[in-house]
């Protein structure tokens, strides 16, 4: 018995072993760390799903992450803006070549149907309910119905991006029978979730099931082809697809992969297996351990393609300011030289970041204020600095300093940061030693991340670790730093601002001009390093690793960091 | 066993709500947990004000706007009783009084995340969790009888089996599945098996499907045997070896019995007590998937959807299948109760 069940056993391996599996060469596959959860446009539940609904979707405008500008897609260009009073007007024409699958032309009254559905109550459109308050109306052209206006709040920068920033959904396929004409877009923001026509429309527009994608009721090139959850999505181009009328093809409109298929594999260690094994093309924030395992393996290098753009994600320490220890620029800015910020690029990001002065990044040529010089690690500047804070070291080596309240205050701090993040903890222990050196007790403080978010929320910190990610289309620091902004809604964690930078803040997030914005934008870099509110670490890059197959990636700054749609099988010589 | 069900039900009952209590008053659903802070590049930030009224929007649709349950307590007013808390009654229009209605209906909910009913995500992630899980188990209880009968007649090689058997159940079940991994699917070692995932079986049936499924869930199962051989065939073979000391035992010998026909055919019955609570146990593991093994594997099963409901907070999804395992072990508590009756019929004798 025991010798019949190994022999079928080895036979079964040998069996297995045999088994290949061959891929078409121009078909592009991209690890996900996790499953997108859902592809409803108007929900975007996480980075992964926008990047997925942006193949099957489209919108008036797209960003060319490569050239790091905005352009038009379903529109046929950046829309036209005319302000008048306190109100703004944003003039848009679609594409005249643009269509819905069943050959039917995308017209302004698919825009105006877009928008309502963003507004309807009972529907899961929260973040675009809170996002698209500022249009009031849509002006239709009776004589073109692929020609509109916005009627908008007063005009903000963020506007042009904004106004174009949502997938375009057909009216004729998910009200049928018209029933938002009956309401007006603000009438929609009080209308009653219990009325029967809303409900009716809720009702059939929920049966569309947008969360599974099903498909036609996107313009874009790709479609959802299948979803096995938590395991792979697979988009297959659309032939015909209106944009292929396009000649010569504009960038946002390339769609050259026949298929994109998205692999879930949630383990780093299994995802880098694939990668070499050639189960899959595409790795992005591929673990800076495995970049370097791969740029020094000829044989994989053979295969594998490194990159390591830039990216817009600062890696920051906070300091809560209405702390009395944290209350005064110098302590802060004492605190800040304890960092040797090289040291932690090498050990934690294996040389793959780069040291800013300032939350813009220094590679941004035109908005960085190159006259300020990163944070240095300096302990004796620190004992110096600390010492103009008007601490004084004991006997034992602590520091105190008397306080209104009469009672001296200790400098002993500590440090909050996401768990399990490796990086962070490495950060966080360096701190403790140099500080311990100096002493300065400081005491570590991982906590799971959700429960971080509120305690930071509720000022329960005195420093934290964490990730800012920016984009280089928006300068508005007004949720980061405005005075406004602390609380339990705000994201204003470190409690700083004052009237002065309030007005800072708020003019540069009104500046259209952008000789004005660079001003502006220096100025407040160096406010935020004499205060100090918070420091940037460094700036991380995001490691890629892609299949030498492709060419044309159109790598940029921007997550993912590449562009799928453009990817071209290159040619074997 | 009437009684025993009805105690068991009362049981997961309770269980069930204070986990359901527990983890709503510890953490509302926020914005947070569901999105709306989520920082993205290329769309809007939300100001305090549009962020706070999203999340109004938001808790009024899931229904986390109501109150917690039946009443709630708050801080004593100074006039009434120093004390005291003061108790407010919110009537039926709570959280739980919903959830319970909904549960007694047969229905969980709707996932947070994804607006799928929770019980499709159970019947989607159940089936493909047992389909590795039950034949591990299986493999795992044959295999430790199969050895265990064998260690007990005492052959030479029966000190370094159980050596190696130690061995391996020092080793975590994380590490044991990367081994697996890195030997039997590495481009530096041997590919013979595949990384990841459960394969494309669209259009495949029968053999074809079988073989399919096997070639990708052989390493997922080789790990959990692995990590379960150990513990049942080290409890049984112990179990065995206390059975051959027995009088019983030496009366068999003298008429004439060979050890392995005293083990099948005398021993094993008696000495199977401490296994049936190990493979009880068993039960509610195979449903709820192993996390680790899903998580490397990157199979898409019940221990995944547990772990990703709860980063998540989808109270919903994790209840459901909380829920679930919760009914698990209990079912296997009374399984293993009626597998020692009908092992031991003095315990049958004893009860009636």
């Amino acid at each position: 018995m025991n010798r019949y069940l190994s022999t079928c056993g080895v036979v079964l391996l040998l069996l297995l072993g045999c088994r290949s599996e061959t891929q078409p060469v121009d078909n592009v596959r991209i690890r996900w760390p996790r499953d997108p959860e859902t592809l409803h446009p108007h929900t975007l539940a996480n980075a992964l799903a926008i990047q997925a609904i942006n193949l099957t979707y489209q919108s008036l405008l797209a960003i060319d992450a490569p050239n790091q500008r905005i352009v038009p897609w379903l529109a046929e260009a950046l829309p036209v803006v005319r302000q008048a009073g306190n109100t703004s007007y944003l003039t848009y024409h679609i594409r005249p070549a643009a269509t819905w699958d069943d050959g039917q032309p995308i017209t302004a009254q698919d825009i105006l149907f877009t928008l309502k559905t963003m507004r309807c109550p009972n529907l899961p459109n929260e973040r675009m309910r809170a996002t698209y308050g500022f249009v009031r109306s849509v002006q239709l052209d009776s004589a073109d119905a692929r020609h509109f206006t916005l009627v908008c709040d007063q005009f903000a920068p963020d506007y042009v991006l904004t106004s174009g920033d949502f997938a375009v959904l057909p009216e004729h396929l998910l009200d049928p029978k018209h029933q938002l004409r009956a309401f007006s877009l603000k009438g929609l923001d009080s209308a009653d979730a219990k009325s029967p026509v809303v409900a009716a429309f809720v009702g059939r527009f929920s049966q569309a099931r947008l969360e599974q994608s099903p498909g036609k009721y996107g313009s874009g090139p790709y479609r959802l082809k299948s979803w096995q959850s938590g395991q792979r999505l697979v988009f297959a181009r659309k032939k015909p697809w209106w944009g292929d009328k396009i000649v010569p093809t504009p960038a946002p409109l390339l769609a050259r992969p026949p298929q994109i298929s998205f692999h879930i594999i949630p383990d780093q260690n299994t995802a880098f297996l694939a990668l070499r094994r050639g189960d899959i093309d595409v790795y992005s924030s591929l673990p800076a351990p495995y970049y370097q395992q791969l740029a020094s393996s000829a044989t994989d290098q053979k295969q594998i393609a490194l990159f390591a753009p830039d990216s817009y994600e600062a890696v920051t320490v906070g300091f809560n300011t209405k702390k009395p220890v944290l209350a005064d620029r110098l302590t802060r800015q004492a605190i800040s030289h304890l960092f040797d910020i090289p040291t932690l690029i090498k050990a934690t990001q294996q040389g793959l970041a780069y040291q800013s002065a300032s939350l813009i990044s220094p590679h941004d040529k035109h908005y960085y204020n190159d006259s300020l010089a990163p944070v240095a690690f300096s302990p004796a500047r620190a004992v110096k600095l600390l010492q103009q804070a008007g601490w004084q070291q004991q006997p034992d080596k602590s520091w105190k300093r008397p306080h209104r309240t009469g009672q001296a205050l200790s400098l002993a701090l500590t440090i909050s940061y996401r768990a399990g993040d490796a990086a962070y903890e490495f950060s966080a222990l360096q701190l403790r030693t140099e500080a311990g050196k100096l002493g300065i007790p400081i005491n570590l403080r991982p906590t799971e991340s959700s429960i971080l978010t509120q305690q930071l929320q509720a000022g329960e910190f005195d420093l934290y670790l964490r990730s800012l990610i920016g984009n280089p289309f928006a300068h508005n620091f007004l949720p980061l730093l405005h005075s406004g902004s602390t609380g339990v809604n705000g994201g204003n964690y470190t409690g700083f601002g004052n009237a002065s930078t309030d007005a800072l803040l708020t003019e540069l997030a009104a500046a259209q001009d952008t000789v004005q914005k660079k001003q502006l934008l220096r100025r407040l870099q160096r406010v935020l390093q004499q205060e100090s509110p918070l420091t940037v670490l460094y700036f991380k890059r995001n490691p890629l690793a892609i299949s030498r197959r492709f060419t044309d990636l159109g790598l940029s700054g921007l997550p993912p960091g590449y562009e799928a749609t453009r990817f071209l099988v290159q040619q074997q010589p | 066993m009437l009684r025993q069900i009805l105690t068991s039900t009362l049981s997961a009952w309770i269980i069930a709500s204070i986990i359901f209590l527990l983890s709503r008053s510890m953490s509302p659903a926020n914005g947070e947990s569901l999105g709306l802070d989520e920082h993205m590049p290329g769309t809007t930030v939300l100001t305090p004000a549009q962020q706070q009224a999203a999340r109004q929007q938001l808790q009024s649709r899931l229904g986390l706007h109501q109150p917690l349950f039946y009443f709630s307590l708050s801080a004593p007013t100074s006039r009434a009783g120093m004390f005291l808390p003061r108790l407010i009654w919110h009537g039926q229009a709570n959280q739980y009084h919903a959830w319970a209605e909904d549960l007694l209906q047969g229905q969980m909910g709707i996932s947070y995340r994804n607006g799928v009913p929770v019980a499709d995500l159970l019947a989607t992630a159940l089936p493909r969790t047992l389909l590795f899980t039950v034949p591990a188990a299986l493999a795992a209880a044959a295999l430790a009888l199969l050895l265990a009968i064998r260690l007990a007649a005492r052959p030479w090689w029966r000190p370094v089996v159980l050596h190696l058997l130690v061995l391996l159940d020092s080793i975590p079940l994380f590490l044991l599945a990367l081994l697996l991994l890195l030997v039997l699917a590495n481009p530096d070692v041997l590919t013979w098996f595949p990384a990841y995932g459960m394969g494309d079986a669209e259009g495949l049936a029968g053999w074809d499907w079988l073989l399919n499924t096997a070639y990708y869930l052989m390493l997922p199962m080789l790990s959990l045997v692995l990590v379960t051989l150990p513990g049942l065939t080290v409890q049984l073979e112990a179990a065995l070896q206390r059975e051959l000391t027995m009088d019983y035992v030496t009366t068999a010998r003298a008429k004439g019995l060979s050890i392995r026909q005293i083990i099948r055919q005398h021993t094993l019955r008696n000495a199977i007590f401490p296994l049936l609570t190990l493979l009880a146990d068993l039960l509610p593991a195979v449903l709820a998937g192993a996390v680790v093994v899903e998580v490397i594997f990157a199979l898409p099963g019940m221990g995944r959807l547990l772990s990703d409901a709860a980063t998540a907070r989808d109270y919903p999804v994790l209840l459901g299948a909380l829920l679930v395992i919760l009914v698990a072990r209990l079912v296997s508590y009374i399984l293993a109760d009626a597998a020692y009756r009908i092992a031991d019929p003095r315990l049958q004798q004893s009860t009636t």
